[in-house]
């Protein structure tokens, strides 16, 4: 190999490595960017009021603050922990009535004309559209927005779930059959387990929606969680504790998604949407 | 009724294994029906190797899933040992041209599948897995998954698995369509050695006229679509090639004899369009 | 094991498994219609026979369809709350409408932007995922703050909504386009901008309508969460009082016509779908 050619090789490989920190320097110079642009209008007397737009370091110390002592009832992190255990409440029903559904809606055809109806004619209501006649039915309390968070997980689902089940290859269904498998034996042991990947992914998306949906129902209602600390915040006109919020409640979604992904990898490892085999 | 007439006939057995009567399917959709076959009758004896062979869309798959259970006739019926056929089940397992594994099992988990359905002991399901194992040459990939192995190995993990339950009748859908030539003939060679040793009744579906005459000891030739059986043709379970490689059998006068009669049969099929 | 020959019209679907026993058959198209029309028939019979004045539910709970039929009428005839049914649904959809398309008209050129010049994608995008997990009813508590319960703020939101979508699948599309295609454009001396709008649009332009459709959905979403915390007319507000008074049938009708406006949505955007790109398929988002 001649000394031009080694020269080029390297050239190539570090004009690469830079190409791939390009995006990375600019997305980090918009950010920053930003937060220097926002520093600097609050920074300049007069020109935005405090209560509208508070500076960085007010959001820092406010997040401070909330961790500390309580505000409308509860530290920053009760608030959290009341919204998540709501949210869990929610999801769990969402999967435990969601997912036996999807399957039995896959795998018995003739279910899906008995439930089409009724699904049709609900699922264009929006999750908000349920929260005055749950407050209705179910009072201020948690099972409220627990039900929201279901209304709005359940669909993802229910869906997701029939779509992962028939989508197994039926040539599987078919051997399982030749084997002499009854219903159960195949939807435990070869349906499910090549299902569940998608299934899960399904639930990844339902997860998220309920964790949006529930936001929404402790605006409204409710006496405690994250929801309801920036609904407080407006009433007090402190724009700080609104934004803690805000950053709060997308922290905690971004994380929860994160978590799901992880899960997803070390409990399901094997090759997924792969019914058909390889050549 | 197509009438079963066969040249270099072999003796009509006394209760077949396994008999199709008057087998018909007609396909409906929305935009019409479609014939895929027309009444057929087979019977296949015990320890008898079939082959089915046919141009494209002739039926020869849609006949092996109608033996199989796996689709209702639109008329005839399934008669197997003289009765009629169950559902879909163990006495007739299917070997397909995709394999068919079960993805999220092991190699031996797949050659057990049957034998744990039926509820057969823990004792007897390892010697009949390890027999299968051993019969395939699969011992060192026990553990293994489907998707870690290649093509090759997974139709024999299939051919085990369907072999572990000791069908009446095996039933194998084009099984080395999916594979190279090399592990085709590789294969080949392995089920003429098993069933020469071991004698299953089997019915074979396949396109190539040289694979079936290797394999058989009696070739079905179909008509095109819809398909009904032309001609039956008899291949001596004592010819001379028997036992040799697919190389060495190619060059005996017989088998070319053989290979050519069929093959005719098939392309005269195919002109007539 | 054998079947009849010929196909009654009251029968399994025409490529259904016979095999199978027939609870697992795909049913035919006259015993699909058959079941749905029976299970619509039954959930109707519950709702008359359970809300009749002995019945199981309260009409707290759950009205009978009498008090929601005259309900309907009476919203249609007089005015609730100092408007007009066709006003409040007019309010609605002009916010809805009016922020949807405000996002469309700064999301659409801003996610093509993205996806053909990769600086504009390296600025913009770090800032759309930080943006992306916050939920946009979150938004609306700095929205009441910063500019009060009135329209504006409701529109704010609903932009904010819609705007994440029309952004995100506006990228995606441009993205998606076989560079091939615009090798084969640039080879024809077409300009960059002639490139853009000639090939990238047109090929693009099911995607876009599918990022648009997802937008509306959200937009209407959020919108009737924004009017049940800062309204003075509109649907949600409509059922956010009839909750508080207890009119429960006037709440019922005001989510039907929420979910059947929903709906209209949808279906008007898959009709849009087929006419500019009939080729795509039409499917919904869960």
């Amino acid at each position: 190999m001649s000394a031009t050619a080694v020269v080029v090789r390297s050239d190539v490989r570090s004009a690469r490595a830079s190409a791939a920190r390009r995006p990375v320097a600019y997305g980090a110079a918009a950010l920053a960017t930003l937060v220097a642009v926002w520093w600097l209008a609050t920074a300049i007397p007069g020109l935005v009021p405090t209560r509208v737009l508070p500076s960085p370091v007010d959001v820092v110390v406010r997040f401070g603050a909330l961790i500390a002592e309580p505000f409308s009832g509860a530290t920053l992190f009760g608030h959290a922990l009341v919204s998540l255990q709501r949210w869990s409440i929610g999801v769990l029903a969402a999967i435990g009535l969601g997912v036996p559904l999807g399957i039995a809606l896959a795998w018995l055809p003739p279910l899906r004309a008995v439930v089409t109806p009724a699904f049709e004619l609900l699922r264009y209501i929006p999750p908000f559209a349920w929260v005055p006649i749950a407050v209705l039915w179910f009072g201020a309390t948690t099972t409220t927005q627990a039900a929201i968070v279901f209304i709005a997980a359940f669909p993802a689902c229910i869906i997701n779930t029939q779509l992962a089940v028939s989508q197994v290859d039926s040539i599987l269904v078919r051997a399982a059959r030749t084997l002499g498998a009854g219903a159960a034996t195949t939807l435990r042991r070869v349906v499910l387990p090549v299902a569940a990947p998608t299934v899960f992914t399904g639930l990844r998306i339902a997860f998220g929606n309920g964790w949006m949906a529930l936001v929404g129902a402790e605006l409204i209602v409710g006496k405690q969680g994250l929801g309801f600390l920036i609904s407080q915040g407006q009433i007090n006109d402190s724009a700080a504790t609104i934004l803690v919020g805000m950053t709060t409640i997308g922290v905690l979604g971004a994380l929860i998604d994160v978590v799901l992904q992880r899960l997803q990898r070390v409990a399901l490892p094997w090759r997924p949407a792969s019914a058909k085999p390889l050549e | 009724m197509a009438a079963a007439a066969a040249s270099n006939a072999a003796s009509p057995p006394a209760i077949a294994k396994m008999e199709l009567r008057g087998v018909s399917k007609t396909f409906h959709a929305r935009g019409g029906e479609t014939r895929a076959l027309e009444p057929c009758d087979l019977a296949i004896a015990k320890g008898e190797f079939v082959t089915v062979v046919g141009p494209s869309g002739c039926g020869k798959s849609t006949l092996m899933m109608i033996a199989a259970g796996l689709e209702a006739p639109s008329a005839g019926e399934i008669l197997v040992d003289g009765r009629p056929a169950g559902p879909a089940g163990p006495s007739r397992t299917v070997v397909f041209q995709r394999f068919a594994l079960f993805p999220s099992e092991t190699v031996a988990e797949n050659i057990a599948f049957g034998l744990r359905v039926a509820r057969t002991e823990r004792a007897e399901i390892e010697r009949r897995v390890a027999e299968q194992l051993a019969l395939m040459g699969l011992e060192r990939f026990a553990g293994a998954y489907p998707h870690e192995l290649s093509g090759g190995m997974q139709q024999r993990v299939a051919i085990a698995r369907a072999l572990a339950v000791r069908p009446d009748i095996l039933l194998m859908d084009e099984p080395f369509g999916a594979l190279d030539a090399q592990t085709r003939t590789v294969l080949q060679e392995e089920v003429s050695r098993l069933q020469r040793e071991l004698h299953y009744t089997v019915l074979f579906i396949t396109h190539s006229v040289e694979e079936a005459v290797y394999l058989s000891d009696r070739v079905v030739v179909m008509s095109r679509g819809p398909g009904r059986i032309k001609r039956e043709i008899a291949v001596p379970r004592d010819a001379r090639w028997r036992g040799l490689e697919i190389e060495a059998a190619g060059n005996d006068a017989s088998f070319l004899a053989a290979k050519r009669e069929i093959w005719e049969l098939i392309r005269d099929e195919i002109v007539r369009q | 094991m054998a079947a009849t020959a010929s196909a009654r019209w009251f029968d399994a679907a025409p490529g259904a498994d016979r095999t199978l026993p027939f609870w697992r058959r795909e049913p035919g198209r006259a015993q699909w219609l058959a079941i749905a029309f029976a299970s619509l028939a039954a959930m109707l019979f519950a709702w008359f026979a359970l809300t009749r004045p002995d019945g199981l539910i309260s009409p707290l709970f759950l009205p009978p369809p009498s008090e929601v039929w005259e309900a309907f009428v009476r919203l249609l005839k007089r005015p609730y709350l100092g408007s007009t049914l066709g006003q409040h649904v007019g309010a609605s959809l002009g916010i809805v409408l009016g922020g949807w398309l405000l996002a469309g008209a700064v999301g659409l050129p801003l996610g093509i932007a993205m996806g053909w010049w990769p600086k504009v994608r390296w600025l913009a995008f770090p800032i759309f995922q930080i943006l992306r997990p916050v939920p946009p009813l979150a938004w609306i508590p700095l929205a009441i703050l910063w500019l009060g319960i009135g329209d504006s703020a409701r529109i704010f939101v609903v932009f904010i909504a819609a705007i994440v979508p029309w952004v995100m699948n506006s990228m995606q599309a441009v993205d998606s386009i076989d560079g091939l295609l615009v090798r084969a454009a640039m080879t024809l001396g077409a300009s960059d901008r002639q490139i853009l709008t000639r090939v990238v649009c047109r090929t693009a332009l099911p995607t876009l309508v599918a990022g648009a459709r997802i937008a509306l959905g959200n937009a209407w979403t959020t919108l009737v969460a924004a009017e049940l915390l800062a309204a003075t007319a509109g649907l949600g507000y409509i059922a956010l009082n009839a909750s508080r008074t207890l009119e429960i049938g006037i709440l019922l009708v005001a989510m039907a016509i929420i979910g059947v406006l929903g709906a209209l949505f949808s279906i008007g955007m898959q009709l849009l779908t087929r006419l500019v790109a009939p080729w795509s398929r039409a499917g919904s988002s869960a």
